[in-house]
This record gives C-alpha cells, structure tokens and sequence, in this order.
C-alpha cells in the first residue's frame, strides 16, 4: 500500500524560541510502501504471560482509556506552562512521545496490536524477544501493548536489524501500563540499514510502585524518531530510561523523552550517552515535568554527547517543569569532542588520537550495551560496535 | 503539621506612590495605535525624514507579525487602551533644580539626585516618554564622554553614528514588539566611549512611567569604543494602576576591540507592567560583555537579554536573578551566539516562585561552526517557596562544531529543612535561618551590584520569614 505521510511529532511539552527549530518535528515521507502492519512474533511466550494478537489498535487502547483517571492522576489548582502543547495529544488513549500523529496513523492504516499481559504477581525470567529481521525495500508498522499486572515483572527485548546498506522504513508503538508493584523492562536495539527510515513511539503509565526501565540503542538507519513518554501517575513509581546513540554519515536522530512526574515520592532517571559523526544532526528534548502534587518527587536527567566532526548539528533542550514546591530536579548536559587532558592522558600511555577516540565511542556505547539482558543479542550488538567503529 | 516557610511579598510601598498628570502640565496622545498616531509621534520628536520613514515601515511590521506562541499570554495588553507618547510640557532640563517640582519630587523619593551626587558620574531621568533630565560630570565629559539623550545625539554630530547603528543589532523584524518599539519610541539615551576611556564610575538611566495606560518605548544606544571601559545602570519603576501598563523598550549595545562593558538593570516595574523589552549586544575582538539583571516586577516580562560573541576572545557573562510573586508571569533568561574563535560565555541565573508566581528561565546557546574553541557554561537554579506557583526551565542549545565545550546544569527545589534545622541548632531563629538561605540563594546576582545597588536589591527581596505552624 502507498502511502504519503505528514506528521508533526516529538512535540516538546513547552513551546520555546521557533529560530531553535526544535518544537517539534516533522515526518514526512511520500510514496512509502507499507506491505506489513503487524509484529514479527515472539519467539517463546513465558509462562504467565499471555499474547493476544491482531487486536486493533483503538481496542487495545481500551486498557488505557479505561484507567485514564488513575493515569492523569487530575488536580485542582494545576497551573500550565507558557507555550504549554499537552491539550495538543490529549486525544490519546496513553499519553507517547511522538504524539497523536502516530495513533492516527496507526488507525488509519488497520496496523494490529498484540497485547501481552503478564499475570498478577508473575516474575518472568526469561525476556520476551521480538525480533524484526527488516528486508531491503520493505515498509512495516507495528504496535505491541505491555500490560503487566499488579506485582509482576517481565523484560521484552525488541531488536530491530537489517543489513547494512539496506533500504525501507519501520515504524513502532509500543505502549505500557505497569499496575502497582509491577515492573516492566523494555530493551530496544536498532542497528538497521543505511537507508532506512525508522520510528519507535513509546507511551507508558505506572501505578503505585511500578516502574518502567529503559534501555534503548539507535545505532543505525538513516532517519531515526526515537521518543517516550512515561507518566508516573501515583506513590513511589519510578521510570529509568538509559539511551546510547550512534549518529553517522548524513543521518539524523531525533528524540522526545518526557518523565510525567504526578505521583508522590516518584523518581525519573534519564541518561543519554552518544556520538555523532560525519555529517550528521541530532535533537533531543527530556523533560522532567514535576506536576502539582508529586512531592517528594525526584528527577535527573543527563546527557553526554561526544562530537566527532566539525560538520555535525547538535541540538539539545533538557526542560525542567515544576509547579511543586517539594521536588528534586536536576538536568546536566556535556557536549563537545573528547577533552585534552584525557587525549593526553591517553598519549602518554602510548595510545594515539584515533585509538582514544574508538576507545571512547566504545566505552559510551557499550556502557548501554551491557544492561541488554540477552547474551546472544548483546554480543551481536558489541560486535556491530566494534565493526562501527 | 509540618511548620512552612511564608515568603512575604516585595515591599512596593517605595515605588507605589501616583503623580496626578494635569492636562495643563502633561500632554497625552490619544490611545491606539495607527499611522495618524505613529506620524503624531515623528512630529513631536522632530524626527529626521529617514526616521519618520522608518517608523511607518515599523508600523507595517507590527500589523504583520504575529504575536509570539511560545511565551506569556498578552491577551490582558490592549493596543488600542495604550497611549504611546506622555510627555511632560517643559523640557529636559540640565539641573534638578530647574525640573518641575512635581517629577522632581518622584525622582528624589527614588533617591536618583542623592545616588547621582554620591555615586555617578552622570544620569539621565526619563518620566513617561521623555527625559525631563540629563546630565555628565564635567570630568567624565572631559574625556570625550557622550551621555545625552537619543534626541539631541540625533541632531548633533553623532546623527550618522546613530544613524548606522539605530536598529542595526535589534532590527524591527525581529519580533512583533521590536517592530513596535521602531514605531513609537521616544527618549532613552546615547552613550559614546572614545577609545581607550575607562569611565571610572557609573552612568546611570532611569526610566518612571508615571501615566496610567501608557506605554514607554525608550532607546538606549550604547557605543563603547575600542580599549574603552563603562558600567551602565538602568533603573525602572512604575506605580501600580488597574489598567495594563507597556514597556517596549529596546537596548542596542556595541561593545569594541578590548573594550568591556557592564549592563546592571533593577527592573521594578509595577505589576500591571507588560515588559516587552529587547536588549542585545555585540562584542568585537577580546571584548567583554557583561549583563547583571533583576527582574522583579511587571504582571508579564518577555526579557532575555542577547549577546552576539563576534570577535576572536570575545567574553559574555550573564548574571540574573527573577523573582515571580502572586500576579506575575516573568518569562526571562538569555541569549547568545558565538561566531568568533575562542569565544566564551557563562550564564549564571537564580529564579524564586512564590505567591502563585510562574518563573520560567529561557534561554538559548548557539554556537556556529566559526566558533572553534568556544566555550559556553549554563546554570540556572531555581527555588520554589509553595506548590501553587511555577518555576520553568526552558533552555536550548544548537552546537554546530565539535571544537566547542559547552556545559549546562540546572537545579530546581524548595528551602531545604535540614539547612534550616543546621543552622536553628547553631541558634539562628527559623525566620532568619530562612531568610540567610534565601540571601544566600541570590548572593551571587546581588555580590555583582555596586554596593547602593545591592542594598536596594536587598530591599527588593525583603522576605518576611514566619513560622505559622
């Protein structure tokens, strides 16, 4: 099926100055064909989890709609930020980060969604992997729902690869809902081909003491939308999210990650470790939004960028939201190229420039590389480093 | 029940008190804004054609542009409620003595004569549209100094100086507000530096706008020549009315080879103030560039002062402190761009929210692929003082070289207890234990004042502490 698309998505939470272009960004592709519209299967189903596939994707939001009140956690008394967009996605069923453009297109196309629930109190201690072996020329949409119940815990690994000069476009959401207690670990790993366009919306709610980790490795593709957006709607619910990033050649990164703090005692932590090469662009929003009524609440947000060229386009907007008075918040950012003193550092032991430089492309990358819980996937991740670099 | 901090509001009792403006003393022009009102203005000021001219093609890019998407609501600023040009009848005079009593009078409760006697060497006093004073100390004159309002520089030797460099760094495309500012200003001040004068002590501008629904749209030009050295103060007040106020002011400030300039503004506007005000700078060669601002009053601010680092070495620094209190929505921050090698900025800003306040930080750092070596450091702390008010931080940054180390934190976060309780186990009271920490908060905006300065900021943030269990 050919299809044209035109999206707005990674929209930042808050508008600001319109000569950063960074307030959002725009999708647009024409003449894509999109032959799949549902998701490679898993390749075990662990006891204690359930797979319903091919369910629509309005239906299996149903879940989410149906809880949205323990969600959005509402208060009286919220004042809004200048150049506040949330009213902008409010249509959707979860809360992601990419936005409401990506739901309508996943409606608009018939993409399917498969639903895992992990049973009340269930440990799964084998991860679920998904893996998208994608073809030269191919276009695919896909969309999964995690839903793990009270006291539950379950690691999804969702592995995306291609060859190398490969060509075609991917996209995913991927949508979560930890109940009280439960903990959902997500793993991405992308190194798809040169050409191809890909996107990955995540959108994830926890209640009471549930957790939503992270870990997340765009190390290929041409054209890379990477986003999530976690509400932390109730007591003590944490979200870690641990990004690596590969950008290289003419490619382009673009992130949105937003920790909707609204529980009391929630904590959010976010770090983005990456490189970038050649010719290419980045931009990267995090938000930590403390809302009214999440105190005690803490934030961090991190992020470390190593530049390698003196053509590539860095731009970074680590936003802090607070309208509560008993919060942490903190953001930090380091970008530029490798320090002097570490070059010398490194020299003096008889290491030259270009081996320090690998050295630490590597030492960030595989830092991420390392949580993969999976040995067979993490091998062939450190391997497509090395190769890489 | 948890003992909490209450954070009394500014005291603004010094700078409420009204003027009645007479029709005999004062002359008003009629509010709105149009061609017949902007062509009105042109012929007060005894405008040069090329002004005039200018100004009209101003006005077509006020009712072209669109009012900004991403700040402060303006919905409360009604264009045609504004009158753009109060002027006293008298002219500007060149002794205290000889200003009408009345003005007068405003300016001595504001202590401006008594701080110009102790501790500049010259000021300028604008009430409304118009600067009804001016003056520069013989010595400082000596050296070549030019300090005298945008006026006069207009029809002296300076006009082709203006000329050059009026609007050149804040064109009137750049925002709805600059456009409106290049329609309608009038007073403000003109400051030449000759090369290599070092201005041992400050000028300083005040600016009062006395006239209910009025908006003041001053200019301030400042050319600081190469090898040269000034520190510039500006002070603004207003008393509070209940119609909204408009300051569209616009800073240009040109900042030479070697040369180094200090900006250090008290913004005290009152809170039915819309603050729209557009300062920015250039800086050559090893130039330095240094903004110290307190942003306390106004109902709404769009303010972030910018600074272009041009020349190889050129140096930025920013130091600022916003304090959003019950009514205010003070959107402020910083700007800059790094074009020249071996450039440097460091922006370092404090925000207090209290009363309902919302303080958003917002700023933004570019560093352009010219830029090699540049180096840029950011950090904003903010400090919540309740949960019914906003603290934002909105920074962006676009880096465009690998050759650039750019470092940026911020930290957001109410009055610790366990300080309090460290220093009320040494014997300090919780109200003063309180109000040392929030001192302390903003000592490294207020360490950067002049002394008479940073007693007034002091006063400014007269924090009442009280425990109310």
């Amino acid at each position: 099926m050919s299809k044209d698309l035109n999206m707005k998505v990674n929209v930042l939470p808050v508008l600001t100055y319109n000569f950063l272009h960074v307030n959002d960004s725009a999708l647009q592709i024409s003449d894509l064909n999109i032959e799949t519209l549902s998701s490679p299967k898993a390749k075990e189903i662990p006891a204690g989890v359930t797979l319903k596939e091919g369910v629509s994707f309005e239906e299996a939001g149903k879940l989410f709609l149906e809880n949205k009140d323990r969600i959005l956690a509402p208060k009286e008394d919220t004042v809004f930020p200048n150049g506040d967009t949330s009213s902008r996605d409010a249509s959707q069923a979860i809360r992601t980060g990419m936005g409401a453009d990506v739901d309508d297109l996943m409606i608009g196309m018939g993409v399917t969604t498969d639903v895992y629930t992990v049973d009340e109190g269930v440990k799964v201690e084998k991860p679920i992997i998904i893996r998208y072996d994608c073809e030269d020329g191919k276009g695919s949409l896909s969309s999964q729902v995690i839903h793990a119940r009270k006291d539950s815990e379950v690691t999804v690994i969702m592995a995306y690869t291609s060859d190398k000069e490969m060509s075609g476009f991917q996209g995913v959401s991927t949508r979560l809902l930890a109940e009280d207690g439960a903990k959902i670990n997500l793993v991405k790993t992308q190194t798809l081909g040169n050409g191809y366009v890909h996107f990955d919306d995540i959108g994830g709610a926890c209640f009471k003491g549930g957790q939503i980790n992270l870990v997340t490795l765009e190390l290929g593709g041409c054209k890379v939308w990477s986003s999530a957006y976690v509400t932390l709607s109730e007591k003590e619910s944490v979200f870690n999210s641990n990004m690596g990033y590969l950008c290289r050649e003419d490619h382009s990164l673009d992130m949105n990650y937003v920790a909707d703090q609204r529980g009391k005692k929630t904590e959010s932590s976010m770090q983005f470790k990456g490189v970038l090469m050649d010719d290419a662009k980045k931009s990267f929003r995090g938000t930590i939004d403390f809302k009214n009524g999440s105190s005690g609440s803490v934030g961090d947000e991190q992020e470390d960028a190593l530049l390698l060229s003196d053509n590539v386009v860095n731009k970074t907007m680590p936003v802090i939201l607070c309208q509560e008075e008993d919060v942490e918040g903190r953001h930090g950012a380091t970008i530029g190229q490798l320090g002097e003193d570490l070059l010398f550092y490194m020299q003096t032991r008889g290491i030259e420039e270009d081996e320090a430089k690998r050295i630490m492309i590597k030492a960030r990358l595989e830092s991420v590389a390392r949580m993969i819980p999976d040995a067979e996937i993490m091998q062939k991740i450190q391997y497509y480093i090395q190769n890489i670099v | 029940m948890e003992n909490k901090q209450v954070v009394a509001d500014i005291d603004r009792s010094l700078y409420d008190f009204k003027d009645v403006e007479s029709e005999k003393d004062f002359y008003r022009m009629a509010e709105g804004l149009t061609k017949e009102t902007v062509l009105k203005v042109s012929e007060e000021k005894n405008d040069p054609d090329w002004m005039r001219d200018f100004r009209l093609e101003c006005l077509d890019l006020y009712n072209k542009i669109k009012v900004p998407d991403w700040g402060p609501s303006i919905e409360g600023l009604d264009m045609d409620k504004i009158s753009s040009y109060v002027r006293h009848k008298s002219d500007m005079k060149g002794k205290w003595e000889d200003v009408p009593e009345d003005i007068k009078n405003t300016f001595e409760r504001l202590g401006i004569p008594q701080a110009e006697r102790e501790s500049l060497a010259g000021v300028g006093a604008q009430y409304d549209s118009e600067l009804v004073y001016h003056n520069v100390k013989d010595e400082v004159a000596a050296q070549g100094v030019i300090y005298t309002d945008l006026e006069s520089a207009l029809r002296s030797e300076y006009a082709d100086m203006i000329k050059t460099h009026f609007m050149k760094l804040v064109p009137p495309t750049d925002h709805k507000f600059a456009a409106l500012h290049g329609a309608v200003w009038s007073g403000g001040s003109f400051v030449y530096v000759p090369k290599g004068v070092k201005v041992e002590i400050p000028l300083q501008s005040y600016f009062r706008l006395n006239a209910a629904g009025a908006g003041q749209f001053e200019h301030t030009l400042i050319i600081v020549d190469e090898g040269a050295d000034l520190h510039f103060i500006e002070g603004c007040s207003a008393p509070k009315y209940n119609v909204a106020n408009l300051h569209a002011g616009c800073v240009e400030l040109y900042v030479g080879k070697n040369a180094r300039l200090r900006y250090s503004t008290i913004e005290n506007w009152s809170k039915n103030m819309y603050n729209l005000n557009t300062k920015r700078a250039i800086v050559e060669e090893n130039g330095i560039m240094e903004w110290v601002s307190g942003s306390f009053g106004s109902h709404t601010s769009y303010l972030y002062p910018m600074t272009i680092l041009k020349g190889e070495g050129s140096k930025m620094e920013f130091t600022g402190i916003t304090f959003a209190g019950k009514g205010q929505n003070l959107d402020t921050g910083a700007k800059v761009v790094h074009q020249g090698e071996r450039t440097s900025s460091v922006i370092n800003t404090k925000s207090i929210s209290k009363d309902g306040g919302i303080g958003t930080y917002r700023s933004s750092v570019i560093i352009q692929n010219s830029a090699k070596k540049a180096k840029a450091s950011v950090s904003c702390d903010s400090l919540m003082l309740d949960s019914i008010s906003r603290a934002d931080t909105i920074p962006g940054m676009d880096i465009r070289t690998n050759d650039a180390d750019v470092g940026h934190e911020a930290k957001i976060g109410r009055i610790s207890d366990d300080a309090i309780f460290y220093l009320m186990s040494r014997g300090i009271s919780e109200e003063d234990a309180k109000a040392m920490i929030v001192s302390g908060f903003a000592n490294p905006v207020s360490k950067e004042l002049p002394l008479e300065y940073a007693v007034e900021m002091n006063n400014l943030i007269k924090l009442e502490m009280s425990g109310n269990g």
